[in-house]
């Protein structure tokens, strides 16, 4: 569920700024960083917590977008490649250097746990994963449907040219999904951030599902990423549980590359423009 | 570039420094840097010079190494060429099916490999001793001299072929490939065989980096296939200079020489590194190594464009291009209907039409940017719809563009372009649009010469003075087909035509 | 009566329709995309000098724009595509939605259908009814007829011509010239992108040399 968090940040990312973000996956682990540093020095209950994660990563994603990707936009794919993977770096670095002094792989707190009441056997954060996530992406999906400014930002994605032609102001709305996008990311990190130790290479990691997700529900539908990132949870579960976690990312992978060699133009056949 | 001695001098330097004066520690440094030079200089291949996002460099240097180190024992140096195969056969397997993806899907499809490899490198603990790699094992060179010899000839050697090679037509084609593809494949270039070569030519060398690593430090993990050991390559090749000859060297020098240089700020050096890329790529794309020339004020030999060939050698070729009952439909809308016309070697034929009737379809259906729905178009006696447009350029048919596909490209030197192919046939794509009215005067001219040297010419254009008195022959396409066809007297004079220029029979209802 | 739009030789009053006319390549649409915004140079909108005017800016003053191809908002319904052109307030903005979707019975027929999925013909539609939410004073299309079925194109031209009962500018790039001239005041050619030829409508339509410069000579 968190995965699905972290693939539709990357979407809207995606959309907004009509490219990659390499460094989408460092935000996550930024966002568990903030929230173990913040809620270890000053113990800050969680629902507190939350929002100020999210607010401090979607800023954070704003910046990181208005130095490495934005100004880079009239130019070819390979320049916000490098920029954005070498951003990823930076955070990368910066977190590993700014970790190396505190308890280095902190545990976020206590998360969701004093929140919810577990009536069964049920672990407390990853049930508040779950309940969280699916507030989250409900809420989301809510944004993007009902509300005129949802309604925008994909208009927006979906004809930049054209929105402008509209009179909507196409500059607000990328911020506006880019803050979002970074948003998401950093409620990602935290929920992640109490069951897995946060760690600062654990970046490309996420990034890479994410982009598994967005690649295999089709290329910049926000449907099609959760609907990806849910398809990835299920698949490595299954796998995992029958040969373990090492065979299910391995055949994650294969799958993948199994697909794309098939379908080079994705598995919804997506009108991209052609490769000579 | 052609390699001036400035560069020259600082490509040999180190090795011949290092061999003379430094102690063993200096020396593996600078064999070190001469490593990631060659696995960099790889990397300038597919990425530097033909603009493809590959991720799975770093997973093509750790097979390198790997090999190396399972090798060595029963092969000694031959362990080398066995790494370098090691890497250049799976570049060539994943090669053709992953070469034709967009490059976001190219991008992901080399992570996920690179993610893959790196986790047969943590797990096969049989093969590669998991976790902790393999070590002691007897090296393929002996460390020290031999070894430094050795990597420094072959990234010298690679430097001097990549200056001579790109400086020349090698670099110009490269260039299209990246910049303007389907000009590219309608001056007959194979972009998926250059990419091929690029991409295992780069591997082999990634490959043969990675076995001398082995050698150099006699430890492999899987450290050697993970995503640092990748992104350290894209970052010292951007910073070098992804072009440049000495962009790989430059870079791999910073990569080596910066954490001894901030050596009391520990781990910040990677940080450093980082942001110098970031940098680099938002004020000084072209790399240090293209600043530092800018700065010696080294001048770029000029882009000279060529103008209007005043003479056109015959050529040989086909005689006559015909296109038989084409029809073409793009999700839903009827863009070609059954459209049948010929052009023989020494006439100009004009193409004319309102705005959506199907004439730039037609051109991108003769030379093979568009595939038919029905219907045949053939060389004399060799039908060419179904074939890629490289091979269809190469069987003679030239082409001009509407909108210019090249930065900095002049119609004039579009069309000299296509002249110069040799091509027996052309399709020029309203060459009078957009060009001052001195240009537009010299076009009939050029099109006689055209006719006069054998050539035979299919023009599209709305300048109906300019192919009245240019062409043959004229015909007209509305709405997909052909509604006249003869001579430019008889074809303007047609009531249906002027009629569909007017849009009178839209309101026939 | 004040121009509405000024650009160069080009001039719309309130309530009439211009005709711009020219072949392919003559330049109509860098004309329009010149008084949007999208290329830079001298525009006057309603009176006031827009030049330095970002695109969006220059609709919210009253600028509807149909462009070439229609463009609608491929992934958005009828409904969507209409709400999100529109910057009024939710209340009104939503009742404006109903209005159109009561004009334009085709598009009333289905408000909940994906872009995507609808005709050529109803996808104008779309376009047209999206340019009017905000009841603009200066409607600009670009070669609205291309691809219609005739009666389409006779119900949209139909539609321009009672538009400038209340007011509305209207400057029709168009390249079959007879139908804009149907229902224009007054035409302008280019070629180029210079006017080659100035008139009324009833002059235009009757030059002999209309089909010519049309064709670009």
């Amino acid at each position: 569920m968190a995965y699905a968090l972290v693939a539709l940040g990357f979407v809207l990312a995606l959309n907004a700024a009509s490219a990659v973000n390499f460094a989408h996956g460092d935000l996550v682990v930024l966002g568990g960083a903030v929230a173990s540093f913040v809620g270890l020095s000053i113990g800050l209950p969680a629902m507190l917590l939350l929002p100020m994660v999210a607010i401090a990563i979607g800023v954070v994603g704003i910046v990181a977008a208005r130095i490495a990707i934005l100004p880079l936009a009239s130019r070819p794919p390979e320049a916000t490649f490098v920029a954005t993977i070498a951003l990823a770096a930076i955070i990368e670095q910066s977190l590993t250097i700014a970790m190396a002094g505190a308890p280095r792989t902190a545990p976020a707190l206590l998360g969701g746990g004093s929140i919810y009441i577990a009536g069964f056997v049920l672990g407390r954060q990853p049930l508040a994963i779950v309940v969280l996530g699916a507030v989250l992406v409900a809420a989301v999906w809510f944004l993007l449907e009902r509300t005129q400014t949802g309604r925008r930002m994909r208009a927006v994605a979906a004809d930049r040219y054209m929105a402008r032609a509209v009179g909507i102001p196409v500059g607000r709305y990328v911020m506006l999904s880019l803050a979002l996008s970074g948003a998401l990311a950093g409620v990602a990190g935290f929920l992640l951030g109490h069951q897995f130790l946060v760690a600062p290479t654990q970046g490309a990691g996420h990034m890479l599902k994410a982009y598994i997700a967005v690649a295999l529900g089709g290329w910049g539908s926000v449907p099609g990423a959760l609907l990806g990132a849910l398809g990835i949870g299920l698949f490595e579960t299954f796998v995992a549980a029958g040969f373990g976690d090492v065979w299910a990312s391995a055949a994650l992978y294969i799958c993948v590359l199994a697909v794309l060699a098939l379908r080079p133009q994705g598995l919804f056949g997506e009108p991209v423009g052609r490769r000579a | 570039m052609r390699l001036s001695p400035f560069w020259l001098v600082l490509l040999v330097l180190p090795p011949l420094v290092a061999l003379a004066t430094l102690p063993p520690f200096g020396q593996r440094m600078v064999i070190l840097a001469g490593i990631y030079g060659l696995m960099g200089l790889g990397y300038q291949l597919v990425f530097g010079q033909l603009g493809a996002l590959n991720l799975a460099q770093g997973a093509l240097f750790g097979l390198g190494a790997y090999a190396a180190a399972l090798a060595a024992p029963i092969l000694g140096p031959f362990a080398l060429p066995a790494a370098i195969l090691a890497a250049a056969i799976p570049a060539a397997l994943v090669a053709a099916p992953l070469l034709r993806l967009q490059s976001h899907y190219f991008a992901l499809a080399t992570l996920a490999l690179a993610s893959l490899v790196n986790l047969v490198a943590v797990h096969a603990e049989g093969l590669t001793g998991g976790a902790n790699g393999l070590a002691g094992f007897a090296t393929s060179l002996p460390r020290g001299p031999v070894l430094l010899v050795t990597v420094w000839v072959c990234l010298i050697a690679g430097v001097l072929l990549y200056a001579w090679l790109f400086a020349g037509t090698t670099g110009k084609k490269a260039h299209l490939l990246r910049e303007a593809p389907l000009l590219a494949a309608a001056l007959g270039i194979d972009g998926a065989a250059w990419r091929f070569v690029a991409f295992v030519v780069g591997g082999a060398l990634a490959g043969l980096a990675g076995a001398c690593s082995a050698a150099l430090s006699g430890v492999v993990s899987p450290e050697a296939t993970g995503l640092s050991i990748m992104v350290l390559c894209l970052t010292l090749v951007v910073l070098g200079g992804s072009r440049h000859p000495l962009g790989a060297v430059v870079g791999a020098a910073l990569a080596v020489g910066l954490p001894e240089l901030l050596r009391d700020l520990q781990g910040a050096w990677l940080l450093a590194y980082a942001v110098a890329t970031l940098a680099v790529v938002l004020w000084a794309p072209e790399g240090l190594a293209g600043l530092i020339d800018r700065l010696r004020g080294a001048r770029r030999s000029p882009l000279i464009l060529p103008t209007l060939p005043t003479s056109v050698p015959p050529v040989p070729g086909a005689q006559r291009l015909t296109i038989d009952g084409v029809s073409k439909s793009f999700g839903g809308v009827q863009a070609l209907d059954d459209v049948s016309l010929l052009v023989d070697r020494g006439e100009v034929v004009g193409l004319i039409g309102p705005n959506g009737s199907g004439k730039t379809t037609l051109l991108n259906v003769i030379n093979g940017f568009e595939h038919v729905d029905e219907g045949t178009v053939a060389l004399d006696d060799r039908r060419i719809e179904r074939l890629p447009a490289h091979t269809v350029a190469r069987l003679g048919i030239g082409r001009s563009f509407q909108a210019l596909a090249l930065a900095g490209d002049t119609k004039a030197a579009d069309l000299a372009r296509a002249v110069a192919t040799g091509a027996a046939f052309l399709l020029l794509d309203e060459p009078a649009a957009g060009v001052g009215d001195h240009e537009r005067r010299a076009l009939p001219a050029f099109l006689a010469n055209l006719r006069d040297a054998g050539r035979g010419v299919l023009i599209v254009d709305h300048d109906i003075e300019l192919l009245s008195r240019a062409c043959d022959r004229l015909v007209c396409l509305d709405r997909g087909r052909v509604i006249a066809s003869g001579s430019p007297a008889e074809v303007r004079a047609d009531p249906r035509v002027r009629a569909s220029f007017l849009g009178l029979d839209g309101i026939a209802a | 009566m004040s121009a509405v739009l000024e650009i160069g030789d080009v001039s719309v009053a309130a309530g009439e329709i211009v005709a711009l006319l020219g072949g392919n390549g003559a330049g109509k649409t860098t004309l329009l995309e010149t008084v949007l915004g999208f290329s830079s140079g001298r525009v006057t909108l309603f009176g006031r000098d827009v030049s330095t005017l970002a695109v969006e800016r220059r609709i919210a003053l009253g600028v509807g724009y149909v462009p070439e191809g229609r463009r609608v908002f491929a992934g958005l319904t009828v409904r969507e595509n209409l709400e999100a052109a529109s910057s009024l307030p939710a209340g009104q903005r939503r009742q404006r939605v109903e209005e159109m979707l009561a004009l334009f019975p085709m598009l009333g027929e289905r408000p909940e259908a994906r872009a995507w999925l609808l005709s050529g013909g109803q996808q104008q539609m779309l376009a047209l009814a999206r340019a009017l939410m905000d009841r603009p004073r200066l409607l600009l299309l670009d070669e609205p007829t291309l691809g219609l079925a005739p009666v389409v194109v006779a119900d949209l031209l139909r539609r321009l011509s009672a538009m400038t009962a209340d007011g509305t500018a209207i400057l029709l790039a168009e390249q079959r010239a007879a139908l804009a001239l149907g229902v224009a005041r007054r035409g302008v050619v280019l070629s180029r992108g210079q006017v080659v030829r100035r008139g009324s409508a009833a002059e235009l339509a009757a030059d002999p040399m209309l089909a010519d410069l049309m064709a670009g000579a």
